[in-house]
């Protein structure tokens, strides 16, 4: 290498080495990297869970089976995947706060493996970034800023995001183990206990720069900017300082946490309705008192669920029945108090009326296991078609429902008749029924 | 093998095994004209992250570092706090008032004044910032006073013995 490269080269490591010294905080150490980096994990991990739950309720392999009770189930479920989706904000900022120095390491790779790690968790960084913003645009309905359909890359990104986790936590088991205790990672005195003297050096440490050319830290342009920045011995405060500044972050994550989440989460929680400041949807809002995703209009449904020809036609194998609207109505009529519950979080409890499910069933000598087809009369939507398994068909308290809150149903919420089940997302409960099918 | 390189492995092959998986799926579930949108959203993250937040990052931790001497510690951390909550808040509502802005496929979506709404939210943080700051600063002076009295106190003592 010749000696200008080589002199860029430590000009190069010196510069980092700089940046990094100057970015040393008592709020970045190992220490908060893994208390922050438990919670981020534990929040990704539920959010992974839950979502895992949401996708297959709506795509399930053949042999799954799903828990009809409680009633609330998936309003919990996937209430906490959007909370936790909105806490991982200021969790993964804080995170990445912790460890923003590595961001200068030098040299920027030292071997393969090193490379590796680096890129595992570039991809975690980048990956968890994009699923998050696009979890949370979701919410808004804001899909015209992502070029690509949000489902699949949601559900693929949650691979992505958990596969580069467990690569990281793997790679960084050592530090973790080691910070892992408070009793560990502080000395006795309250000082951090250091595993390595980089960031936290002395600035103007002789190095190979300075060996070579006789250059100190503090010559040159950038070399007076950092010494201004470093002038004072604010970068090793007291142990008393830096445990309160180490205080003080977590205070300002957990706060930041704590309004997100009440700020927002009355969309899906009761409990939190009168704070619900922020949240995209707010209870008691809607027709009838109730929020809607797809309206009539824009499911062009209009005429067709509104024609005085409008019948629900049920099939098994050759048998055939067709009820109109006036003979649903004459058929026993169940009440159910059930919670709408959205894929987008929010839910809200409301009283439904109609004939149970599995009475309609009956009309057709369909088996009690039966599956169930489910069409609507809208055409341009993949949830125009939706499937009940046996679990939900046989259920008490799956109706198809004609009245809402005491009143016919709201042409916006499905007239003249939609599913409404237990523990369910709110798209499979299908709304302007056309034709019930049984399949098994 | 010790236990923790066991766990090592287990944990770098099981996160090498769901990536494998996310390829797979990426494949199956995603239409590959959706692939280049997600890749520059890949890499926009990335570059907004090191080299935007980033330096926003360092600046702040530089002028906080000069400001230090000059303001009592306490309060730099309520302040500093309370700038983070807020900038947090900020950045997952302001989607919301745009989006709001330009309009939503119907009216129970996004059905509040989110911008007001900020508005009182930065009043109310705000006011709890600047009750805990005087708070701090009554604090300071308090035992303040009361150092002094006690030093006082010891040396009439020391000259009465």
């Amino acid at each position: 290498m010749s000696l200008g490269l080589s002199h860029a080269r430590w000009r190069v490591q010196r510069l980092m080495h700089q940046l990094r010294h100057s970015l040393a905080a008592p709020s970045r150490n190992p220490r908060m990297a893994v208390v922050i980096g438990r919670l981020l994990g534990a929040a990704f991990l539920l959010c992974f869970a839950t979502g895992l739950y949401s996708h297959f309720l709506q795509d399930p392999l053949p042999w799954m089976v799903f828990p009809v009770r409680p009633i609330w189930l998936y309003q919990v479920s996937q209430g906490i995947h959007i909370t936790a989706g909105i806490a991982c904000f200021p969790l993964i900022f804080a995170k990445l706060y912790t460890v923003f120095p590595e961001l200068f390491q030098t040299p920027a790779v030292r071997s393969f493996a090193h490379f590796l790690e680096r890129a595992s968790i570039a991809l975690f960084v980048a990956s968890s970034l994009v699923q998050i913003t696009i979890g949370l645009l979701n919410t808004y309905q804001f899909y015209s800023l992502f070029p690509f359909s949000f489902r699949s890359t949601h559900y693929v990104l949650s691979f992505v995001v958990i596969g580069s986790l467990a690569i990281h936590i793997g790679v960084k088991l050592t530090t973790i183990t080691r910070y892992w205790r408070k009793r560990d990672a502080f000395a006795p005195d309250g000082t951090l206990v250091e595993h390595r003297d980089d960031p936290d050096a002395e600035f103007d440490v002789p190095d190979e720069l300075r060996r070579l050319t006789g250059r100190p830290q503090a010559a040159g342009v950038t070399g007076r900017i950092f010494a201004w920045i470093d002038r004072d011995p604010s970068s090793s405060p007291s142990v008393a300082a830096a445990r309160s500044s180490r205080r003080g972050f977590l205070a300002a994550v957990g706060v930041a946490g704590a309004a997100l989440v009440v700020f927002t989460a009355g969309q899906s929680f009761r409990l939190f309705d009168a704070t619900n400041l922020f949240g995209p949807r707010k209870n008691g809002i809607g027709p009838q008192g109730l929020p809607v995703n797809r309206t009539a209009r824009a499911a062009d449904v209009l005429d067709s669920a509104t024609s005085a020809d409008w019948m629900l036609t049920i099939v098994h194998g050759s048998t055939e029945r067709s009820l109109d609207y006036a003979q649903l109505r004459a058929l026993p009529q169940f009440d159910a108090v059930l919670p709408i519950a959205c894929v987008e979080g929010w839910s809200q409890y409301a009283n439904w009326r109609g004939p149970r499910l599995k009475d309609l069933m009956a009309l057709v000598d369909a088996p009690v296991d039966a599956d169930v087809r489910v069409v609507s009369l809208q055409t341009n939507s993949r949830y125009g078609v939706s499937h009940i398994q046996p679990e939900f068909v046989k259920d008490d308290l799956t109706l198809v429902a004609l009245e809402l809150n005491g009143e016919v149903l709201d042409i916006d919420h499905g007239y003249p008749a939609r599913i409404i089940a237990p523990a369910r997302p709110g798209v499979l409960q299908t709304k302007w029924l056309s034709r019930l099918e049984v399949l098994s | 093998m010790t236990a923790v390189r066991r766990w090592q492995v287990g944990l770098i092959s099981g996160g090498a095994a769901l990536l494998a998986v996310s390829a797979v799926l990426l494949s199956t579930e995603v239409a590959p004209d959706n692939y280049l949108g997600i890749g520059v959203w890949m890499l926009g993250a990335l570059v907004i992250h090191d080299g935007i937040a980033a330096v926003a990052v360092f600046a702040a931790s530089v002028l906080l570092r000069r400001a230090q001497p000059r303001i009592p510690l306490a309060v730099i951390l309520v302040v500093q706090g309370a700038l983070v909550v807020a900038a947090i808040v900020t950045a997952i509502v302001l989607p919301a008032i745009v989006k709001k802005s330009i309009g939503t496929a119907n009216a129970s979506i996004l059905p509040l004044d989110y911008l007001a709404n900020l508005g009182l939210f930065y009043a109310g943080l705000a006011v709890v910032t600047a009750l805990a700051v005087g708070l701090c600063l009554l604090l300071r002076r308090r035992l303040g006073r009361a150092l002094d009295r006690d030093v006082a106190e010891l040396g009439v003592g020391a000259h009465g013995d």
